[in-house]
């Protein structure tokens, strides 16, 4: 697979961008072009094969004995071949453009989400999974219309014209040069519409209000509940209903702009042969050859109306392309973002050991380090545990493992190499990560453990679910592993997702674990079963468990205190409640929390 | 044939102008008949000297002077005709969306626990700027092709009914075979958009799940169910593109013969003598033209099938019931009572979430409902502010069957502080007020600095008037945690709704939740779903929930006392509160 490297490409933008999209399917493109422009010079076909007959007909008229029907019939069957000759071809470029189409959209679609995945994790808090599906469905989508439509139209839209005048000029060039006039004045008209910067500037106006009021009822959808709750529904709706009328009446005025225009235009090529009439009258009356001018002339008549369609078209397709541009545009300001770099050489890593060396790190557009110059090591074999107040920089350190940052100072080293010499791939086979937020695809159970290691058996997964503490629960699943997550009626607890995320990990079974202690939502029973379940995860393993409830990480070989992005202590549980600094402090705290009771004053409970 | 007015889910004002701009679209179409007609004046009095007779070249300026008159004619026609059409599917993609706004404001709060609904939600405000371009573009001009197109039929027929009917009798043949195909194009047109949106619920899916896609290492397309998905929609896409094209080009095919027909049927009258010159050159005028508006016919009508799955949506939703009730009725007690009470998610069929549940729940007083997951805390708390109604039995507040009210006015009695928080792209200050609209400036401040935010609001850049980002992310857990508990805080209701949600949270934070929460229900009648048992063994009541059955009730001595559920769950939780790795 290709992927795009935004720096190393020089910015195309607009159709130029489109057509070097739609190249990755060459083959296919030019031949929509080619069959696209050849129905457009047989479209024509019939109008001259009605020139010839009209011909025959008016030199004969008007007795018949002279007229030679066997040609007559022979320029019928042109005529008719050039109708279904212009069809088929059309139809034929039509397909080239669509498989084409497809195919470039299905190509883009996954690069783009082989682009998103390498970019930095902050990308995607920043910019929100919202803003990148719309990328993905509405604006990537767009493209379709331009390739399997729009292009073999502009193809078509430059050939029909070249073709129409040469027909024009042809026959007489007074006639040709009168209907010319006709033309040029309904393109001037619709460029007047069209052309001009402020229609431009319009149109734009129009997509962001647009936008706007499509945000604003996400957004209203999104919040309902909430606002249900509250009782604030006027409220909201208010709202929504101001951004919905705000649209009309701005879209509405900006649509009537063109009323005279777009009338003008209309009118205008329906009437091409008012600019026709006067000229034929004025060589008629000085015609000499009466009926050779009265052929001509009634095939001008004929011909002209069907000027009317290639101007059409040509609107159409001037129209169109002012819509278009801007999804690309937004797919390409992904595709620049530049994504984590991966070395060129790879260095072999041995062990398991992390060390983090003098590891500074500040979130992008946050002025405060994140982590400030925190040093520590967690050896193999050894649990390390990692405490501190909320913001203190303790999830910061579990996300800089996997690289979903980089570092701005120091070195993470894994096994001894510096992560970032290490290739994405390698680093995360060597490490799995159970996070809090369980994420579980709308898949079977048992394709959701297999995210874990794609290669596993069947056996395997079944094994790591029941060491994880989850082969009850799922046993009494209407499928049982081959329940889809989010069907009717299947509904996991926290406690049960957190379970499955082990048995993710287990199924992995990478050297280093990087643990963001999660027994949070679970109830009771659940998690004890977690435990249990983390109990068996952690054998043998370099333990990285970043700790929420300090009675968890008592029994750690290390704890390393965080405050405000430092590491300000290091210790074995005793050692800290020694030394009474920051951990004691927090111990103290968390006894009492415990205590903490809901009840009404006066109410003493004794457990 | 089909109620169209139902059909598209017009206002009366929106047919009615519908209908209008129908007419003024068939007056454009008439009025481009004038430079027809004017040309065929122009033919007879050419062919003049051909037979002897004399061409008057002032008729032929005259024809010309006609000729301009109806280019005004048709201007104005073609301005009435533009100004009808936008304003109306303007006007009425507006009334569609607010239709569609206000009748969500109505919907049962079970309607929005449920993704997939409230996506197809999100799809139907999508779906008006469909409805916009139908209206504007698709149905006046199907109408209006349709009635001029029959006008003409006739106007010709009165001319040559020979010549006319070789001229459309390829039309029944094209639209027979796009009617006859119509249920395919249908089936293939609803499967592209089950595809579709089964692929960019996959997208999704990988954006949500960027943290899994990145430490797993599955990388675009080795994440195959994207793949697959978006392999399919390119599939089914193409299939649907050959399918429909396929059709429509063979039935143009088999109209524009009607070209050829007209050619070679008309020499025939012609050189037997049947026709005169000028009624054929008129039929040649008209068969090169008049295919191109039963060609738009013909590709309107396919895209007028396919806009009908998004109308089907709309259908959907607006085909939801709607929970009403009595807006005005005091409740005058807070005591809750479940007697008998019965529910399924699934409808009376589905399995029983709640079987049989009779408990009260004392007014003034902390209610705990503690159990398994999976037991039906939650719905209880559900049934209770009536995002749900029960199948069987009922639920009463201060004895009034909540059935009987009306859902928001309901509410009003009524804080939640739920796991999932949702924040609103707005200021934190917004956030808070959502409690209460009408609180002032000093009252959200109180509310905020009670539920403990003062501390890492005042760290925000911009204090109060942060802008929170997509959802909040930006706050923490527990952060969210405790602006949730500030709104209710703000809202001051009788009834607290609670879901101990001290989930992960650090000590500090922790501490800091549980003063809020002392201050939100403090004298409220309380019903808090219990996850950590020691939190609520202070209740004044616990009900012990399994299997949709309360299994036992009473203090938590009393429970303590009976060696049952609960104690088992009690000594389970002890046990692992002193785990350590």
């Amino acid at each position: 697979m290709k992927t795009q490297e935004g720096s190393e490409r020089q910015p195309k933008t607009g159709s130029a961008r489109l057509l070097e999209l739609a190249a990755t399917k060459k083959p296919l493109i030019i031949g929509a072009g080619f069959l696209s422009a050849l129905a457009s010079v047989v479209s024509f076909v019939p109008f001259v094969a009605i020139y010839y007959i009209v011909r025959e007909i008016v030199g004969a008229y008007p007795g018949f004995d002279l007229l030679d029907s066997e040609k007559v019939i022979r320029l019928g069957w042109l005529a008719f071949g050039g109708v279904i000759g212009n069809i088929l071809l059309y139809f034929a470029a039509l397909m080239c453009s669509h498989l084409a189409a497809f195919g470039t959209l299905y190509q883009l679609k996954l690069n783009f989400a082989y682009h998103i995945a390498r970019l930095p994790l902050g990308f995607h808090l920043g910019y929100g999974s919202g803003k990148l599906r719309k990328v993905m469905d509405e604006n990537i989508e767009k493209i379709e219309g331009f390739i399997a439509h729009q292009f073999p139209d502009i193809v078509a839209s430059f050939v029909a014209p070249v073709v129409m005048l040469v027909i024009l000029f042809a026959f007489d060039w007074r006639f040709g040069l009168a209907a010319l006039a006709g033309i040029a004045v309904s393109l001037f008209v619709e460029f007047r519409a069209y052309g001009n910067d402020s229609a431009k500037k319009m149109m734009d106006n129009y997509q962001a209000s647009l936008e706007e009021m499509n945000n604003a009822s996400v957004e209203y959808i999104r919040g309902i509940s909430v606002v249900k709750a509250f009782r604030q529904t006027v409220f909201s709706f208010r709202s929504l209903h101001d951004t919905i009328k705000k649209y009309t009446s701005f879209v509405l005025p900006y649509t009537l702009s063109w009323e005279n225009y777009m009338s003008l235009f209309m009118t205008l090529i329906n009437h091409i042969y008012l600019f026709i009439l006067p000229v034929g009258i004025l060589i008629g009356m000085r015609a000499t050859d009466y009926a050779s001018f009265a052929q001509t002339f009634i095939f001008y008549l004929i011909f002209v109306p069907s000027i009317s369609s290639v101007l059409m078209k040509i609107m159409y397709v001037s129209s169109g392309m002012m819509q278009i541009s801007g999804g690309v545009e937004r797919m390409d300001s992904v595709l620049n973002e530049k994504v984590l770099p991966e070395p060129q050489k790879e260095r072999r890593s041995l062990g398991s050991d992390i060390v983090f060396e003098d590891v500074s790190f500040s979130y992008e557009g946050s002025g405060a380090p994140a982590l400030n110059h925190v040093s520590f090591a967690a050896k193999q074999g050894q649990v390390t545990a990692i405490v501190g107040p909320s913001g203190s920089g303790k999830s910061t350190i579990a996300h800089l493992i996997p690289r979903f940052y980089d570092v701005s100072g120091g070195r993470i080293f894994v096994g001894g190499t510096d992560i970032r010499d290490m290739e994405l791939a390698t680093l995360m086979d060597k490490v799995s990560f159970v996070f809090q937020d369980v994420f579980l695809f709308k898949q079977s159970i048992m394709e959701n453990i297999r995210i874990g290691n794609q290669g596993a058996s069947d056996e395997e997964i079944i094994a790591a679910a029941k060491a994880a503490q989850c082969h009850e629960f799922i046993k009494r699943l209407p499928q049982g592993y081959h329940t889809v997550i989010g069907t009717r009626g299947v509904h996991l607890s926290g406690g049960e997702r957190q379970r499955i995320a082990i048995a993710r990990a287990i199924v992995k079974n990478a050297p280093i674990l990087v643990l963001d202690e999660a027994t949070a939502f679970a109830d009771p029973e659940n998690e004890h079963l977690i435990q249990k379940a983390f109990e068996k995860l952690i054998q043998n393993k370099t333990v990285i468990i970043i700790a929420h409830r300090l009675s968890t990480v008592r029994g750690a070989d290390k704890i390393i205190v965080m405050k405000e992005g430092a590491a300000v202590e290091q210790g074995t549980h005793d050692e800290l409640v020694r030394a009474g600094g920051k951990y004691s402090e927090m111990w103290k705290m968390y006894t009492s929390s415990l205590h903490w009771k809901m009840s009404r004053a006066g109410r003493e409970v004794h457990v | 044939m089909f109620n169209l007015k139902e059909r598209l889910m017009l206002t009366d004002k929106g047919w009615k102008d519908l209908k209008k701009a129908i007419a003024a679209c068939t007056l454009t179409n008439l009025s481009l008949m004038i430079p027809f007609g004017v040309t065929i004046q122009v033919f007879a009095e050419l062919l003049k000297p051909l037979t002897g007779s004399e061409i008057s070249w002032n008729r032929m300026w005259m024809l010309f002077g006609l000729g301009l008159v109806g280019f005004v004619l048709v201007f104005l026609a073609s301005k009435n005709d533009y100004k009808k059409t936008y304003v109306v599917s303007y006007m009425e993609s507006e009334a569609t969306r607010i239709k569609v706004a206000e009748l969500i404001r109505k919907l049962p709060m079970s309607f929005f626990n449920n993704k997939n609904l409230s996506e197809l939600t999100t799809n139907i405000m999508g779906d008006c700027a469909t409805a916009e371009h139908v209206l504007s573009h698709l149905i006046p001009q199907l109408f209006a092709n349709g009635i001029s197109l029959t006008i003409v039929c006739v106007l010709l027929s009165l001319f040559d009914w020979r010549l006319a009917l070789t001229v459309f009798c390829t039309v029944p043949i094209a639209f027979l075979i796009i009617f006859l195909s119509r249920k395919l194009q249908r089936r293939m047109g609803e499967k592209h958009v089950a595809a579709k949106l089964d692929a960019s619920d996959q997208v999704q899916e990988y954006l949500e799940g960027i943290k899994v896609i990145k430490s797993s290492g599955l990388l675009g397309e080795k994440f195959s169910a994207l793949k697959d998905s978006l392999k399919l929609m390119m599939r089914r896409a193409m299939k649907m593109e050959v399918g429909t094209g396929i059709f429509v080009t063979g039935a143009q095919m088999i109209l524009q013969a009607g070209i050829g027909l007209t050619v070679f049927f008309g020499t025939y009258l012609l050189t037997g003598g049947e026709i005169e010159l000028v009624p054929l050159l008129m039929f040649f005028l008209i068969v090169v033209r008049i295919y191109g508006p039963i060609l738009t016919e013909l590709t309107l009508l396919p895209e007028l099938f396919y806009m009908r799955v998004s109308t089907e949506r709309m259908r959907t939703l607006f085909s939801t019931p709607i929970m009403e009730g009595d807006a005005e009725r005091p409740v005058k007690s807070y005591d809750i009572a479940f007697e008998n009470v019965s529910f399924s998610y699934g409808g009376e069929q589905g399995e029983e979430a709640i079987r049989d549940m009779s408990v009260t729940i004392p007014a003034n007083a902390i209610t705990a409902l503690v159990g398994p997951s999976g037991s039906g805390k939650s719905t209880v708390s559900r049934l209770i502010a009536r995002f749900w109604d029960v199948n069987k039995g009922r639920v009463t507040v201060g004895g009034v069957d909540v059935r009987t009210l009306d859902p928001e006015h309901l509410m009003s009695y009524m804080s939640f502080v739920f796991q999932d928080v949702v924040l609103f792209n707005d200021t934190v200050y917004n956030n808070i007020r959502i409690g209460n609209m009408n609180a002032s400036e000093e009252q959200v401040r109180a509310a905020a600095r009670a539920a403990c935010c003062d501390e890492f609001v005042e760290r925000l850049p911009q204090g109060y008037q942060t802008m929170l980002g997509e959802n909040g992310s930006t706050l923490s857990g527990g952060e969210r945690q405790r602006i949730s508990i500030a709104r209710a805080l703000l809202k001051n209701a009788p009834i607290v709704l609670l879901d101990e949600a001290t989930a992960s949270l650090d000590p500090e934070n922790e501490v800091l939740i549980q003063q809020a929460i002392s201050t939100l229900i403090e004298g409220k009648t309380v019903v808090v779903i219990a996850h950590r048992l020691r939190t609520v063994a202070g209740a004044d009541k616990i009900i012990v929930i399994d299997k949709g059955r309360a299994v036992e009730q009473g203090t938590h001595e009393e429970l303590m006392q009976r060696h049952g559920l609960y104690e088992r769950l009690f000594s389970i939780q002890q046990e692992s509160l002193g785990w350590s790795v």
